[in-house]
């Protein structure tokens, strides 16, 4: 390991500590949850604009078959995540927790392992690997569901120098990342080199926080000294994981507000996102299963499993088990995921985890009883973005949206902090969040 | 009806202090004692009904364009008779108002009925409108004058040269009541809670 | 039935109640100082200002319905400040009235924890500061403990000897006739440090008031940037006055000011750049109150007026955000 140097780094400014709670699901490898016998696909599964239905109602698609058709450029591509049929095409509940539409199919007729074909792709253009990436549907899977074709497709006239491999997962909770790190750690620095040479980039960078030391520790023991990537330990903190974050934390520059990363030189990806694409570069499988942790402390089995894309909750909670009624289960980690209100609310791209909270840790947060701000400043202190959460909630709540852009509202990334530390339980990201929709629909 | 309206509007529903929040300076500044209040109010009555008569009088000969100094010379008038008047029979009321009876002349009240009221009615409704504006104002700076003196000397004087009375109230005598901040605060409080009735109201 | 909320979806264990307790246990040692230096009645007068603080904001709340929020202790605060803020041998009524006035007028009136613009324990105090000037103006000191005496619960009359305070003495007689009634400099150092003075019930101990909070900075409830910058300055400007700084830190309220009544989150400001500015503005007002106005301290007067200022310097100093150029807001339109 004589050739690899690891710094401990992070980003100064806010971020809080929360209870990691990781050790739920820390030492349990990869399974597979069975297949779900019907499964809910959403045609917006990643920002921008729905996939567009190629089947109809009846209609026999086999796995990993095309279902829906990405709608311009900034769109992704929606593959059939089981065999059989599909019964309906209509709203269902989604993650976000209004109706969008799905494409619901019954689980049926004989399940095809896809071919696998040679593993070569070093003589691919870039434009055959974009290509492959756009055609398998990667969307970002750390959360925010970027299509990863539309990211990884930098525009001529920006120059990238570093490419950041996201192993943060500063999210409590959540262990999926850091497992796929030690169970894979030969694919996800083969997916590097494939973004590397995509991006043509000399240098990469491998975040990962040090609460998930082995696995460092384990990628390290995978890289050669050719392959030029540094391995850079992160001081834990939540956002770590958060991309202007990290670029803070490894590279030490600031997005400019309003921009994007390549905008300083760097594409980040997360480690989730960078096997995916390896998976689609290689042996062109789409998206159609993910590695999602499955935790709480009401979880009989909690676990980390790959699921298949679409399988609601239901099936989630009839293999895992609960101990208990939930009183509320949350896509994703604690601090961003939402939380849902149906059982068949279906696992998509970007769900890292599923979290279900009992009656008892749901009481801790009372958002509906949020007093007066006692202007503690906490708030201020914590806002990576060192955003004045206080002022923007103040203005929320008097409903003075106008006012929010003098506090540069847009530049919040919403990540919770200043919620989760606010002793009058204010729910600051609600009232920013209003007051960006608001502030977007007014132009 | 609307003659017994043009009279009682002033005392409750249009009360100059509480209200319209006019003549707020003579208020703080005076309402330390009963009395100083209710001679403060009298003498501006006196000089409020005389000049809304007047001005209402000669409303129509006087030029828009130089009515105000119009108006403060036939206020400046009224109260230069006032200042005489008390200098001459009530001369501690005089020392205790002191240059406030002057600036009765600027005094808010005044100015803003002719300029509202005295300019743009009849005689007898200006009249009434004074009598109304004038106990309005008497009674608030009484009210206010007997918080401060009660809590501020722990006495109610009602006694001018030596007739009257004065009471004792058995009350620890704060000193700041009887100071600026003291009428400030009262001022404060007695309209919040009036607007807080008002608000009620609607 | 699943239940459903903005994110995040777990919360920070420290509520506006942790705040709070954990300011009223701070203020434990200062309380037992009190009692140690002031006898029974010191512990009198604080039980009845925060049994008035609690009443007041408990009827002000039904009276305004809204609802009762007591027991955050935020009341009990301000009560107890009140009463580290009276002489020991003030009549009951003094406290009473200037905690109901700071709770009634200058908390609820205005709309109730975090609403207010000046701290309700200060407004108090110098309200009844200049409604009962020669009450708030008499400083005792014990005459020689008769400790069964002294600890006698209900023996509320202090045996006691009026004497000015420190601060008073070297105002009028200077350095030198207080050096020679505490023996020496450094007997004056120790003193002061201890509380063994005369002056306010729970302002004369320095060593009960740092421990409180020192417990408050480990609890993270509290900075340490503007009690410290705030002592740091007068220290300074003291010394710049060719006066002896260590005195001036060690005697008056400065101590109680800086740590529990400076640090009060509703009116103080927010950002640190914005702290720093206060606190500097602290010490700037409490060394000329001191030195060069009518009144011996300064303290309350200070704070009390930065908290008027704290709104502004909220205003104008703004903290760049992250991928600015600038530290305007508006530099995206
Ligand atoms: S949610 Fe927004 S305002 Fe709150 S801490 Fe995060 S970036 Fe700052
Ligand atoms: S953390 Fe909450 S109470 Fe404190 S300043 Fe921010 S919004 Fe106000």
């Amino acid at each position: 390991m004589k050739h690899i140097k690891i710094r401990t780094r992070t980003f100064l400014q806010g971020g809080i500590h929360p209870p990691e709670n990781k050790s739920v699901t820390y030492e349990h490898s990869i399974e597979n949850l069975p297949l779900p016998k019907k499964a809910i696909i959403p045609l917006s599964q990643h920002l921008g604009k729905p996939a567009l239905p190629v089947v109809k109602k009846g209609d026999t698609v086999s796995e990993g078959q095309l279902i829906g058709k990405k709608d311009g450029n900034y769109s992704s591509h929606v593959h059939s995540s089981i065999t059989g049929k599909v019964t309906d095409i209509g709203p269902y509940y989604t993650a976000s927790n209004v109706k969008s539409n799905c494409i619901v199919i019954q689980l049926e007729g004989e399940i095809k392992r896809m071919n696998a074909d040679k593993p070569d792709w070093s003589n691919l253009s870039r434009e055959q690997i974009l290509q492959r990436i756009s055609e398998a549907g990667v969307v970002g899977m750390g959360g925010a569901a970027f299509p990863t074709d539309v990211k990884l497709n930098v525009p001529s006239d920006k120059k990238v120098d570093f490419f950041i491999v996201n192993g943060a997962e500063c999210e409590p909770y959540l262990t999926c990342d850091y497992r796929l790190m030690m169970e894979k750690p030969e694919e996800i620095v083969e997916g590097i080199q494939i973004i590397k040479k995509l991006l043509n980039v000399k240098k990469v960078f491998f975040g990962v926080e040090l609460n998930k030391r082995p696995a460092l520790e384990h990628i390290a023991e995978h890289l050669r000294e050719k392959d030029n990537i540094e391995l850079i330990a992160l001081k834990v903190k939540y956002p770590q994981g958060g991309e202007k974050q990290l670029i803070k934390a490894i590279l030490n520059k600031e997005v400019p507000s309003g921009g994007l990363p390549f905008d300083v030189g760097a594409v980040v990806s997360n480690v989730a996102t960078i096997n995916a694409v390896r998976d689609a570069v290689l042996f062109q499988k789409p998206v159609i299963e993910r590695v999602v942790t499955v935790t709480g402390r009401i979880v009989k089995n909690p676990g980390n499993y790959k699921i298949r894309i679409g399988t609601p909750l239901s099936d989630v909670i009839a293999d895992t088990g609960l101990t208990e009624e939930p009183a509320k289960i949350i896509l994703g980690g604690p601090m961003m995921g939402p939380s849902v209100v149906s059982l068949d609310t279906p696992v998509t791209k970007g769900t890292s985890g599923i979290l279900f909270l009992s009656e008892k840790e749901e009481k801790r947060v009372r958002y509906n009883a949020y007093r007066s701000c006692i202007h503690c400043a906490k708030c201020l202190m914590v806002c990576p973005v060192s955003l004045n959460p206080c002022m923007l909630s103040l203005q929320g709540e008097f409903e003075t949206y106008d006012q929010m852009t003098r506090y540069d509202i847009m530049d919040c990334i919403e990540c919770g902090c200043c919620n989760y530390v606010c002793p009058s339980f204010r729910p600051i990201v609600q009232f920013i969040k209003l007051g960006k929709s608001f502030l977007k629909k007014k132009g | 009806m609307s003659r017994w309206n043009e009279l009682t509007k002033g005392i409750i529903k249009e009360n100059p202090i509480f209200f319209i929040m006019l003549g707020l300076c003579p208020t703080l500044a005076v309402s330390t004692k009963v009395i100083y209040g209710i001679g403060m109010g009298i003498a501006a009555t006196f000089v409020l009904i005389g000049s809304n008569i007047f001005i209402s009088l000669i409303r129509n000969f006087i030029p828009d364009k130089i009515r105000i100094p119009c108006y403060i010379v036939v206020i400046a008038t009224f109260v230069t008779i006032v200042d005489y008047i008390l200098n001459a029979y009530v001369q501690p009321l005089h020392k205790a108002l002191g240059i406030y009876i002057p600036l009765i002349v600027v005094n808010c009240i005044i100015l803003g009925r002719a300029e509202a009221y005295a300019g743009q009615n009849t005689v007898l409704n200006s009249i009434l409108d004074a009598i109304g504006m004038g106990i309005g104002f008497t009674l608030a700076i009484t009210l206010i004058a007997l918080i401060r003196e009660i809590l501020g000397s722990g006495t109610i004087t009602l006694q001018m040269l030596g007739y009257g009375w004065v009471w004792e109230v058995p009350v620890k005598p704060m000193t700041i009541m009887v100071l600026p901040p003291g009428a400030l605060l009262t001022i404060g409080i007695l309209m919040g809670i009036i607007n807080h009735f008002k608000q009620k109201e609607k | 039935m699943l239940k459903t909320s903005i994110s995040p979806h777990i919360h920070s264990p420290q509520n506006i109640e942790y705040a709070m307790r954990n300011v009223l246990i701070a203020m434990v040692p200062a309380l037992l100082a009190s009692v140690y230096f002031f006898g029974v009645r010191a512990l009198w007068l604080e039980i009845i200002s925060i049994l008035t603080a609690i009443l007041a904001e408990t009827l002000m709340q039904l009276l305004l319905r809204k609802p009762v929020t007591v027991s955050d202790g935020s009341a009990a605060i301000t009560g107890l400040l009140v009463a580290f803020n009276m002489p020991p041998n003030i009549p009951f009524y003094v406290p009473v009235v200037a905690t109901a006035l700071g709770i009634i007028v200058v908390k609820q009136l205005f709309g109730g924890l975090g609403h207010n613009i000046f701290n309700p324990a200060l407004v108090g105090r110098v309200f009844v500061m200049f409604a009962w000037l020669p009450e708030m103006t008499t400083w005792n000191v014990p005459l020689h403990p008769d400790w069964i005496r002294h600890f006698n619960l209900f023996h509320i009359n202090l045996d006691s000897i009026t004497s000015a305070t420190p601060l008073a003495v070297n105002k009028l007689q200077g350095m030198s006739a207080l050096v020679s009634q505490f023996g020496s400099k450094t007997q004056l150092y120790l003193q002061s440090f201890l509380g063994n003075t005369g002056g306010c019930i729970g302002e004369t101990s320095e060593l009960a008031i740092l421990i409180g909070a020192f417990y408050l900075f480990s609890r993270k409830v509290i900075w340490p940037t503007v009690p410290f910058v705030y002592i740091i300055t007068v220290a300074v400007l003291t010394a710049l006055m060719g006066q002896d700084p260590l005195f001036h830190i060690l005697s008056g309220g400065l101590f109680l000011g800086a740590f529990f009544m400076a640090t009060d989150y509703v009116t103080t400001p927010m950002t640190l750049s914005g702290s720093l500015v206060y606190a500097v503005g602290l010490g700037l007002l409490t060394v000329i109150l001191r030195l060069k106005s009518g009144l011996p301290e300064g303290v309350s007067f200070s704070i009390l007026l930065m908290n008027g200022l704290t709104p502004l310097i909220d205003k104008l100093i703004r903290v760049r955000t992250y991928g600015k150029q600038s530290k305007r807001g508006r530099d995206h339109e």
